[in-house]
């Protein structure tokens, strides 16, 4: 299979290639109507029809590696060092993307899947279509050019080839890391299709902000993938990794989280192009930082330039990635150039407060965020450029500057739908803000009554206050929502009669854009509680003989023994504890300690109890080496079911928000002309 | 698979590919330049949803009278613009 592999990745290349140059030629013919032997369409058609048989090529050569790996082909390096046979077959599957080679094949692979598609349904709009499909061919042309000849992923083992391989790397051999990368990677590869059709716009001066329209839905579902990506990846660090945690500002986390950000902030900013022609050059360098930053993560996952324990591929590709961020950063900036009479905004702000304003604030904080988040991980890179030395910079840095961004960010969460659009008055501002106010302030007391403390022996205790403001904010946020919720179904039941729940589903069905974003809000708030809940963590660490006791917060765990399993792939030891509450045993947990017979290499499987309130989290750290006596470490982990609960409620809300809302009832009614005055252009753009 | 099977089956799915991306066929799509009246009319649907939104936001509470008067006038001021330069140009 490695032969058919490797010549299907070259078929898919030069395809590529082909998609690529016959595709400009095409669109340059078409654009300058210059007479040529065979016609420009026909041209642009066969450059279509080459993309999609790119993706099948790729699609072959990915079928051809994930076969090898489930055939225990040796003879591949790539499937040597990253299976073996005992591997579960979930797991071996995985390995298509647990390793450098196979993930950057997974993602030309994603990439022809996202390029199949969107040149199936090119009649929706033949030119821009034409256009984005080249562009796609261009960066497929990348991807496959690494692919081919930088990390190929067909190579072939020299010398006798081993019985076994060297296993997969225990870290990724969790459930979620079946589904987590492929996420992340369809969140990264999917912001090419916007990058595409917004540059391929720019290019052909697309008159109007249809392209938008066009685009949304896969704009909507790339940020979905990366965010499911995101938090899957949390989850994963929260359940194996063994420290308690869920987010350490790991470079590779922050290269997921860096275009997530701009992701975000574009999805905001675009309303505001669609609905009054603001912001064209913002949002267009929004989509081509999103872009980038995307290219940037896959450089700091795939290609060696930072070390983080998610980095599973480390490599010499980082240099083909700098030199085709460089390049696309030349044609993003030579376009724009040439182009960007066609972005002058059909209308400017009127007022500083405003929903428009609050969308542009949304979208400074936002980048604010990306341009701390990107300085902090590419630190230590630049100090050791400058200084010689590598000055790692660490999670305080990020907690000190992030915290109080992503707070002010909650803030405009909730202030922005509260505001009208144009402009607003003060009436307006006291009619609309009174209720989430008294919402913010009454879970301030209430909080400070339950004993939250930002105070401690006279001075300000940053996690205590933090979390006090992001309770009493989600609380302001939650109920300004919610009050929108309220007022817009109070409306349908004036008009129809129908009751509250009734009403609140038609009015979610009429706008199901503008009712799912703000679900998706709600998502995010409690989020955010959950996330706050991090300041009263607790955590307590003691070896823990047979009978031997170990309290923390509400619970006592007892050790009642402990015990060894053994298959093909691993050998484990457990802790056998049963937990006790108010003196009454509640349930047992079973915190487990692995080591992979492939790799031998060990790993820890955390136990986790789950309630709404808290996480009772345990690890089964080993045995003490002087005391032979085992070490179990417990944290008390406040809200974090609340985390992954509020991510659930973002996934429904952009499901609604990809739905089309329902038509609306017009009827048209003809007054006569005040006055026949001189026609004039009655909007700027469209030229 | 051996490594010539590998080959050979790489140089059938290399001509099928070629033979389906060159195939003539006639019936590929084109598509003929927007013109400004379509860009207005896709401009209209949007401004007559500005001023749906509007109309809902204010009898669900949000706005005082006198500033949904004022941004009504201001929003039906331009569609009133726009829907006479539709016609102008439906009628040239």
């Amino acid at each position: 299979m490695a032969a058919f592999g490797s010549f299907a990745l070259l078929i898919a290349l030069a395809l590529a290639a082909y998609n690529l140059f016959a595709g400009t030629i095409a669109l340059r013919l078409i654009a300058t109507g210059q007479p040529a032997r065979i016609s420009p369409e026909r041209l642009a058609d066969t450059a279509r029809r080459a993309g999609i048989a790119s993706f099948i090529a790729v699609t072959g050569a990915a079928f051809a590696l994930v076969w090898s790996v489930f055939n225990n082909d040796f003879s591949i390096t790539y499937i040597l060092e990253h299976s073996n046979r005992a591997l579960p077959a979930p797991y071996k599957f995985a390995a298509l993307w647990s390793g450098q080679e196979g993930s950057l094949l997974l993602w030309a692979w994603l990439l022809g899947a996202y390029g199949f598609v969107l040149r199936l349904t090119h009649k929706t709009d033949v030119k821009l279509y034409a256009y984005a499909g080249t562009i796609l061919a261009g960066v497929q042309v990348f991807f496959l050019a690494v692919v081919n000849f930088a990390a190929p992923p067909f190579s072939l083992l020299r010398g006798a080839i081993p019985e076994d391989g060297n296993g997969l790397n225990p870290l990724l051999q969790y459930p979620e890391m079946v589904i987590h990368p492929p996420m992340l990677y369809l969140g990264y590869v999917g912001f090419t299709i916007p990058f595409a059709f917004a540059l391929g716009a720019l290019m052909m001066r697309y008159p109007g902000e249809k392209w938008i329209k066009i685009t949304r839905g896969w704009t909507m579902v790339t940020w979905l993938f990366l965010t499911m990506g995101i938090f899957l990846g949390m989850h994963w660090a929260y359940a194996v990794l063994g420290w308690g945690g869920y987010w350490g500002w790991d470079p590779v986390e922050n290269a997921s989280f860096m275009p997530w950000l701009t992701g975000t902030a574009f999805l905001h900013s675009v309303m505001m192009q669609e609905r009054k022609g603001m912001m064209k050059s913002w949002n267009v360098w929004l989509i081509f930082s999103t872009f980038m930053l995307s290219i940037l993560g896959t450089l700091l996952t795939r290609g060696g330039l930072v070390s983080s324990v998610h980095a599973f591929a480390q490599s010499s590709i980082g240099n083909w990635f700098i030199a085709f961020l460089v390049f696309v950063l030349a044609v993003c900036i030579f376009t724009y150039i040439l182009q960007r009479s066609h972005l002058k905004s059909e209308q400017h702000l009127e007022s500083l407060v405003s929903r428009e304003s609050s969308f542009l604030f949304n979208n400074l904080v936002l980048l604010a965020a990306c341009f701390v988040i990107l300085w902090g991980t590419l630190f230590p890179i630049l100090s050791e450029y400058v200084q010689g030395s590598k000055v790692t910079v660490g999670p305080p840095f990020y907690n000190r500057v992030a915290v109080p961004i992503g707070l002010f960010l909650l803030f405009l969460t909730g202030v922005g739908p509260l505001l009208p659009w144009r402009a607003t008055s003060l009436r307006a501002i006291r009619r609309n803000f009174v209720i989430p106010a008294i919402a913010l302030w009454a879970t301030v007391i209430v909080c400070l009554a339950v004993g939250v403390r930002p105070w401690k022996n006279g001075s300000l205790d940053a996690g205590d206050f933090y979390a006090l403001v992001a309770f009493a904010l989600s609380a302001g946020v939650f109920t300004a929502i919610l009050s929108e919720f309220l007022r817009g179904a109070g409306v349908i039941h004036k008009q129809t009669r129908r009751n509250l729940f009734a009403a609140m589903y038609l009015l979610i069905r009429r706008n199901t854009r503008r009712y799912g974003g703000y679900i998706i809000h709600i998502g995010v708030v409690i989020v955010v509680v959950g996330l706050a809940g991090a300041a009263f963590n607790r955590s307590e660490e003691r070896e823990l003989p047979l009978h031997g006791t170990l309290p923390i917060g509400p619970y006592t765990l007892e050790c009642v023994g402990f015990t060894q399993d053994s298959n093909l792939n691993y050998n484990s030891e457990y802790a056998l504890l049963d937990v006790y509450r108010d003196g009454k045993k509640q349930f047992q947990i079973t915190p487990e300690k692995r080591v992979y017979l492939a790799s031998e290499q060990p790993q820890t499987m955390v136990a986790i109890h789950s309630v709404p309130g808290w996480d009772l989290y345990v690890v089964y750290e080993g045995t003490n080496p002087d005391t032979g006596q085992p070490i179990i470490k417990a944290f008390l982990n406040p809200l974090v079911s609340w985390i992954w609960a509020g991510v659930v409620l973002m996934v429904i809300g952009t499901f609604i928000a990809l739905v089309p809302s329902l038509a609306p009832a017009t009827a048209t009614v003809r007054v006569p002309a005040r006055q026949s005055a001189p026609i004039e252009p009655a909007l700027k753009g469209g030229d | 698979m051996t490594e010539t099977q590998g080959f050979i089956a790489g140089v059938m799915l290399a001509i099928a590919l070629g033979i389906y991306t060159f195939w003539p066929e006639n019936g590929f799509a084109s598509q003929r330049e927007k013109t400004r009246l379509e860009y207005l009319l896709e401009r209209k649907e949007q401004l007559y949803e500005n001023l749906r939104d509007l109309n809902f936001e204010y009898r669900a509470g949000k706005y005082p009278e006198e500033d949904f008067i004022t941004q009504r006038t201001l929003l039906e001021n331009e569609t009133a613009q726009l829907l006479a330069e539709i016609e102008h140009l439906q009628q040239a």
